[in-house]
């Protein structure tokens, strides 16, 4: 007797952990914020108008893929392909934004070595880019599968879990901008 | 379950006789009024005080142990009980009972009011042990790998892997490391304490009995955390004013014979780039400072004891008799060994 | 043995031993019972390979001075010990019992997610052998199993070892949290009809819980570890104080995920020793609602008691007072099953099968070792015995007297079902006497050492009076207790091969899994119970008249 939908109870749950992973990441970051006290910090070395530009997007790709669960359930497959791959372009910008932040910050020396802030900066974004790329992935295999069966029940459930992520990614990026970037923006 | 619910407040009851019998009792258990081998008949030495710190935590373990003892031996004799009389007699099946409301209540209310008796007791013991700091400290602790660095900054006293404390006076010891996290930790005087990088801690010892006390490192360091000991030695505020006025004393170069040479191969063998000898080579010690090496019970954190053969022997091969410590083996010849064994043992 | 109600000619002898089926059929197996096999006998091996690092180093302690192990071997050995029992021995020995008895005894085909399940095992099985593979690659890590900074960092720690402990550990730790996600799912979601939450048995109800602390501690590993790794790859500085870093933030975060796991491992232990009390008592578990509420209780303060282990660290009063209550708290509900499960066994009929005599030394062992972790929580008794070898013998009160001998009597109980046989209850009774008192002369013995002044960690100690002659006595336990893990090794390849045939439900067992044959079938059930109360069995045998 089936009281929830398998997969999507399953992602729940799993979120739930990295929600935790995260929550360990930002309280060193934030630990670490208040005691850097040498070399690059938040407030120096970050850009975060650019930032905020990528983050859009990232917020942006939410939605697209609210609107791609909605057409598939509405059975309207075109739609649901167009805005999965919206989603993944959008994703794909974000991290194309993250990597070239990355690189600038690296030319300019901001590394996990220098200090903690390149330490806990490094680490939790790089993290949380992790977790994005791994969404990326699942949505690609999702679009490829779009393209080679119908999409029944089950396929429906696999998009239910990997929106459930993405949105959890998302709202783990809202925090770690409001932290890292907005603090020291303000 | 009336059978049980009977005896179960009959042990309720026995509990609250022990413990007015224990709070009667509480003022003997205190060290200032009993002798303190009278506590344990095992003399092991957490439970052998020899300062008022460590035996206000050896009361509280004696309090500790009474209530645990308790609670084993209703478990123990509640099973031992269960095997004989209710092992199975027949095939009939015994009455399906599924709980008693009463029982669960009382077995979380007795427990939670030991654990709170407990907590309030360990508080008062935590105060009186970890009284504040209102003064600089007396010793100054510095856990290296793996050796003990002791300075006494009014006396400017610096020694290694020997405390020395007088009898009677409190003192304030603070511990700190030079690499990675120490402990503290000499069982009869009293509490343990972690030397961790970049922080001062410090514990208060007030030692009540003259005599040698083992120390130890207590937080794994590497190789050899397990020669990583030292010795207290809690002697007469004249005695120790002597022991701090000696060890503050330069070391006089010798000018004759072996201990001569031996001074001069010293500086050349590099063993003058670690190691201190306050008027003979001013250098900052990277290893045990050996001002007054002679004069200490041990050599090497208590590997061995500090006879010439161990000097000698230990000159030869420390590689061998503490593997991965950081003196290194230099291959010194005979003679070498000799002369330097005759120059340090002039370190008194 | 007059205790089983075996009639023996009734029943038929089982398909040959476990092992059917190609090696392919196993290694690319989705079915629970395999995988949970699959778990257990992997998991019996990881724990020889600690016992027999246990034995180096108690044969290196047997005397002082001693020159058996190097130091740094010795360091290494003890470090993989502690890593071997904890996570691929104990917590994986755990996960592989739930994995096979959870669908049993809900009533369910399968895990939720059988693809799931196998990959946890293969991740698990990876980490154990990148963890082994330190040994290959020159130096096993030696900085103990938890580890602390700044001695694993690359500036005290300059080998490998460490890197490997790390990568083995994340993978471990993967397979942990996905085996919990789907226990989690399987039991919400699979459960029978008729099996409402308050009806789950309470091993399952154990598992549920301990797969919510899982979500809830593995992720504060992870977090660790990687930091460390990015310290020590990347020459970051988390928990160097050179750098500005705070080796203090290591123990936090590493105990943040510690101390919640050795709750993970015991509280299925709890949960087999709630099946298998009741069973050999004939009598339903005393208190069933406040054994599934202190299990919670238990779960929640578990997350805020993870200071305790750094009473001596100097952390402050506000620290101490805090996790002293939390940690004393933590006794109250621990307390509330033991006695549960003395008033179970009050007033019944108990049979001695091997599995009861595991699960009564469970009862004695596991309170000492509950009571003298309440002498820690007192936490100036901490500031002497922390460690030291009173340590070292409290840790192994609970995990080995109390999670292992749990096992023990759950695998006695369990071996009919899984395999077919009975496992020998001559050979068992004698295993458990060997590994009873092989226990309790090897650590029994080591709390006085410990408030001797013993330290704990060290490949050799002074000849103090008393010193050698305890430790000797600890190192002829081991070897007691190694004995003892031969026979029980033997009873089951003996068991296997010609053990008496088991038949359903040879101990009148009432919770599903004894509702199939044993083994099961593939599909695990071909007709499952009406489910009405905790005991369906039970419920059914008394309806139809029968005792």
């Amino acid at each position: 007797m089936k009281r929830f939908d398998t997969v999507r109870l399953a992602m729940a749950v799993f979120i739930a952990s990295e929600a935790v992973f995260f929550a360990f990441l930002i309280a060193a970051y934030l630990f670490f914020s208040a005691a850097t006290v040498h070399g690059p910090t938040a407030r120096n070395s970050l850009d975060p108008p650019r930032t905020l530009v990528f983050t859009l997007c990232l917020l942006a790709s939410s939605g697209t893929m609210w609107l791609a669960e909605r057409r598939l359930s509405a059975a309207r497959f075109g739609g649901f392909v167009l805005w999965l791959a919206a989603t993944i372009v959008l994703g794909f910008v974000f991290i194309l934004g993250q990597a070239t932040e990355y690189a600038g910050l690296i030319m300019k020396s901001v590394t996990p070595e220098r200090n903690l802030f390149g330490a806990t900066f490094f680490t939790l974004t790089g993290f949380h880019g992790f977790h994005v790329f791994c969404g990326l992935v699942s949505m690609c295999v999702l679009l490829g599968l779009g393209f080679t069966r119908t999409f029944g029940e089950k396929e429906a459930s696999g998009l239910a879990a990997i929106s459930m992520y993405w949105h959890f990614v998302d709202a783990v990026w809202i925090v770690i901008f409001s932290l890292v970037y907005l603090t020291v923006w303000l | 379950m009336k059978l049980a619910g009977t005896s179960h407040a009959g042990k309720l009851l026995l509990l609250r006789k022990c413990i007015t019998i224990l709070i009667e009792f509480l003022p003997a258990l205190v060290y200032e009024e009993k002798n303190s081998s009278q506590a344990v008949a095992m003399h092991l030495s957490v439970l052998s005080p020899a300062s008022p710190e460590a035996a206000h935590i050896v009361w509280l373990w004696n309090v500790c142990l009474y209530v645990c003892a308790f609670i084993l031996a209703v478990v123990t004799i509640s099973i031992l009980y269960i095997l004989v009389r209710y092992r199975k007699r027949d095939e009939a099946e015994p009455d399906q009972s599924t709980g008693n409301r009463t029982l669960e209540i009382a077995w979380t209310a007795v427990p939670i009011a030991l654990v709170a008796v407990l907590f309030t007791l360990s508080v008062a013991i935590a105060r009186t042990v970890n009284h504040p700091v209102d003064r600089p400290p007396d010793v100054i602790v510095t856990g290296h790998q793996w050796w003990w660095e002791i300075r006494y900054p009014q006396s400017k006293v610096t020694t290694a892997n020997e405390l020395h404390l007088p009898v009677g006076r409190e003192m304030l010891i603070a511990v700190e490391t030079a690499d990675v996290i120490h402990d503290f930790w000499v069982p009869r005087l009293g509490r343990k304490i972690d030397a961790i990088p970049g922080r001062r801690n410090t514990v208060w010892i007030r030692a009540t009995q003259p005599g040698e006390y083992q120390g130890a490192c207590a937080e794994f360091c590497g190789a050899e955390h397990a020669w990583m000991r030292f010795a207290v030695v809690v002697e007469s505020p004249a005695a120790y004013a002597a022991w701090l006025a000696h060890q503050a004393a330069p070391a006089a170069r010798p000018v004759q014979g072996d201990a001569a040479e031996g001074a001069r191969r010293f500086g050349e063998l590099t063993c003058a780039n670690c190691h201190n000898i306050t008027g003979i080579n001013a250098q900052k010690s990277y290893g045990p400072d050996l001002t007054h090496v002679a004069s200490q019970e041990t050599l090497a954190g208590e590997r061995l004891r500090n006879t010439p053969e161990n000097l000698t022997d230990w000159l030869r091969q420390p590689n061998i008799i503490k593997p991965n410590c950081f003196m290194p083996n230099l291959e010194l010849s005979h003679r070498d060994l000799t002369v330097l064994t005759a120059f340090l043992e002039t370190l008194r | 043995m007059s205790d089983i109600p075996i009639t023996p000619r009734l029943l038929e002898e089982p398909a040959p031993c476990a092992r059917e089926g190609a090696w392919l059929e196993w290694i690319s197996t989705v079915d629970h019972k395999r995988i949970g096999i699959l778990y257990l006998a992997t998991t019996l091996f990881f724990f020889a390979v600690g016992g027999v690092e246990a034995l180096l180093m108690r044969i290196q302690l047997a005397w002082p001075g001693n020159t058996f192990l190097s130091p740094d071997a010795y360091d290494q050995v003890f470090t993989m010990h502690g890593t071997t029992m904890v996570f691929l021995v104990v917590v994986p020995m755990l996960l592989g019992l739930a994995n096979y008895l959870t669908p049993l005894m809900i009533g369910a085909r399968d895990m939720a997610l059988p693809r799931l399940n196998a990959f946890s095992f293969w991740v698990f099985l990876f980490g154990g052998f990148l963890l082994y593979f330190s040994f290959v690659s020159g130096h096993a890590p030696a900085a103990g199993w938890f580890s602390y900074a700044p001695l694993s960092e690359k500036g005290y720690s300059t080998r490998y070892g460490l890197d490997y402990w790390a990568l083995a550990l994340l993978g471990i730790g993967v397979g942990t949290i996905a085996t919990a996600i789907n226990l989690i799912v399987t039991i919400i979601n699979l459960r029978a009809e008729g099996m409402t939450i308050r009806r789950l048995p309470l091993f399952v109800w154990m598992v549920l819980v301990n797969s919510f602390l899982i979500i809830f501690a593995l992720p504060a590993l992870n977090a660790s570890l990687v930091m460390l790794l990015i310290d020590r790859q990347l020459s970051a500085h988390f928990f160097t104080v050179m750098g500005g870093g705070s080796p203090i933030l290591w123990q936090h975060y590493f105990w943040s995920f510690g101390h919640p796991e050795v709750y993970i491992m015991v509280l299925p232990a709890f949960g087999i020793i709630s099946e298998v009390i009741p069973v050999f008592s004939r009598k339903p578990i005393f208190g069933y609602g406040f054994v599934a509420a202190s299990t919670v209780a238990i779960a929640l303060l578990s997350l805020g008691v993870w200071a305790h282990h750094m009473f001596a660290v100097g952390l402050g009063p506000a620290w101490n007072y805090a996790f002293g209550a939390s940690s004393l708290l933590i006794a109250v509900p621990t307390g509330v099953k033991i006695f549960n499960w003395i008033a179970t066994m009050w007033g019944g009929s108990i049979r001695f099968t091997t599995s009861l005599l595991f699960a009564v030394a469970f009862l004695f062992t596991f309170t000492i070792g509950g009571l003298s972790g309440v002498t820690f929580a007192a936490f100036p008794l901490d500031w002497q015995t922390t460690d030291s070898y009173y340590v070292v013998a409290h840790m192994h009160y609970v995990l080995f007297g109390g999670t292992l001998f749990a096992v023990m009597a759950g695998v006695y109980y369990w071996f009919p079902k899984m395999s077919g046989r009975m496992l020998s209850e001559r050979w068992g009774v004698v295993h458990f006497w060997l590994m009873f008192i092989g226990f309790h002369l090897t650590f029994l013995i080591q709390h006085i050492l410990g408030l001797d002044g013993m330290p704990r960690r060290v490949y050799t100690y002074p000849d103090r009076p008393g010193w050698a002659v305890m430790n000797l006595i600890s190192t002829i336990g081991a070897f007691v207790i190694g004995i003892s893990v031969l026979v029980f090794l033997a009873n089951i390849v003996m068991s296997l091969r010609s053990g008496a045939p088991a038949g359903d439900n040879p101990w009148n067992a009432w919770t599903l899994e004894w509702a199939t044959s044993s083994p099961p079938p593939e599909h695990n059930f071909d007709r499952i119970p009406p489910v009405h109360s905790a005991r369906p069995l039970w419920d059914l045998m008394h309806r139809e008249g029968r005792a």
